[in-house]
């Protein structure tokens, strides 16, 4: 079976910064990737590389065998069945929950008022978010606008959901619904890319975890591999700092 | 001494030639000045350089030279009289006839309204960069086009975004049309000195030019005011 997403050797500089150097990885459907690494080792570049928001300099990103960089094809379109999850939320601040998940059904996908509406009920159910839909992102909390941000990717029905460290910038209290809906998705069959920190979500449903510095793969392996017997100097350098950050318990529950 | 009671006629139709004059140009600059906004913040290298251009020369020389030149164009490109000695006469209130349109008086609604364009172009275009780069990254990952973009999402919220400034200009331009009293187009204050020349009552109707002026404007404020009330977002 062809692979939802196939990465492969993608370089990028920004001027003489070299933040991708050649990164190749695939996505199975239904899989959940979590990518993790220090910051500035390139995750969220490589994550907006893989739907063209930034184009990379050299290198290739298959969707389900199509090429995103083909200059025939419609990278609007290909963009519809790729859904990303921002870290600041964007949503569109002049518009109400329901209208923010609605209008890309609407608009990009061709549905009538009606359907596309009724699309944007069932994603805003899934997150939890039903009875806050007709307020306005200034009017809602951190974890709920991410949650209306999630709704809006998934009622584009995407193949793959790209996650730009979801929970990074939102008060503690608040990562955990966030989490839970995230867990939810996995566990449905949802095929995820996710950029986190959050090793406990990452050893709940990761298939593969990667870990990069500076640029490059460095590591990769079940979550298991990375929290028993992690193989390179810097990736159980930059766990142990996670422990000391968030707590011993993530690596000591294996 | 004539009273200026007589002269209320001419006071009238002068203050709707102002409004004319004036809701010609907002309306003008407001269409054109969206169009050079989003030309000069979303185009090409071209069609930046063209609207900054056009700006620049708008906002860089005198209204008044402005308005000289677009007015005296027909005569320096000796068009010939027919085309540019229609006139359209209609009776005012008091059953006194008023020329409310010629080409002179066409000309330089123009001018204002061009010139009107390149300043409300630069309220919008300060909104249309005020907004999140987040906004436009999302609107590309769901799939919109540019044009999508700029239509459903940057400009719903730059426009509302840009009342408070783009209000300077609402309420500039029924005062700056007062320089079409140059060029012979009978609006208010071209009115009011008729008035002042037949009555000699100088002090008298310039305040009451003024106070007219100042009812207006502050009633445009308010009325913005209540539309930026209405339609802002809530929690923003």
């Amino acid at each position: 079976m062809v692979a939802v997403l196939e990465v492969r050797d993608i370089w990028k500089a920004y001027d003489t910064l070299e933040v991708l150097k050649g990164i190749s990885f695939d996505v199975q459907k239904g899989e959940v990737k979590v990518i993790f690494g220090p910051s500035g080792s390139g995750k969220s570049t490589l994550l907006r590389v893989i739907n063209m928001l930034t184009p990379p300099d050299k290198g290739e990103v298959f969707l389900c065998g199509q090429s995103l960089m083909d200059s025939k094809a419609d990278l609007c379109k290909l963009r519809t069945r790729i859904g990303f999850v921002f870290q600041n939320f964007n949503l569109f601040a002049h518009l109400k929950a329901i209208d923010n998940v609605s209008i890309g059904p609407r608009l990009v996908l061709g549905m009538t008022k009606e359907e596309a509406n009724d699309a944007a009920h069932r994603a805003l159910e899934k997150v939890h978010m039903s009875n806050w839909s007709h307020h306005y992102p200034a009017q809602l909390s951190g974890g709920q606008q991410q949650r209306v941000g999630i709704a809006r990717s998934i009622a584009m029905n995407p193949e793959v959901i790209l996650f730009d460290e979801p929970t990074s910038a939102l008060d503690p209290e608040l990562i955990g619904e966030v989490l839970q809906v995230m867990l939810d998705l996995a566990q449905e069959g949802t095929t995820m890319v996710v950029v986190t920190h959050e090793m406990g979500f990452a050893r709940a449903v990761s298939s593969e975890m990667i870990f990069m510095d500076k640029g490059v793969v460095v590591e990769k392996g079940t979550p298991q591999h990375f929290f028993q017997d992690a193989q390179s100097e810097r990736a159980k350098h930059f766990l142990r700092k996670l422990e000391v950050l968030y707590g011993q318990s993530e690596t000591e529950k294996t | 001494m004539v009273g200026i009671g007589e002269y209320y006629p001419d006071l009238v139709s002068g203050f709707s030639m102002t409004m004319g004059l004036y809701l010609f140009a907002l309306f003008l600059g407001l269409g054109l000045g969206i169009v050079l906004a989003i030309s000069r913040h979303y185009g090409g290298p071209i069609v930046t350089r063209i609207s900054t251009g056009f700006i620049e020369i708008m906002r860089g020389t005198p209204l008044l030279a402005q308005i000289l030149l677009i007015t005296i164009l027909p005569y320096a490109l000796s068009i010939p009289a027919e085309y540019t000695s229609w006139q359209i006469i209609v009776p005012d209130i008091y059953g006194i006839e008023r020329v409310v349109l010629n080409t002179r008086i066409l000309l330089c609604a123009l001018a204002l309204g061009l010139n009107s364009a390149a300043y409300q172009a630069e309220y919008f275009r300060g909104a249309l960069s005020s907004l999140s780069a987040g906004q436009t990254l999302a609107a590309q990952s769901i799939g919109m086009t540019k044009r999508q973009e700029i239509r459903y999402i940057a400009l719903p919220q730059s426009l509302r975004r840009a009342i408070p400034a783009w209000s300077n200009e609402a309420v500039y331009l029924p005062i700056y049309t007062s320089v079409a009293y140059i060029v012979g187009v009978p609006e208010f204050l071209s009115a009011a000195t008729l008035v002042v020349a037949r009555t000699y009552e100088a002090l008298l109707v310039y305040f009451i030019t003024a106070v007219i002026f100042l009812v207006l404007v502050s009633f445009i404020t308010l009325l913005l005011n209540r539309i930026y009330e209405r339609i802002r977002i809530p929690g923003v």
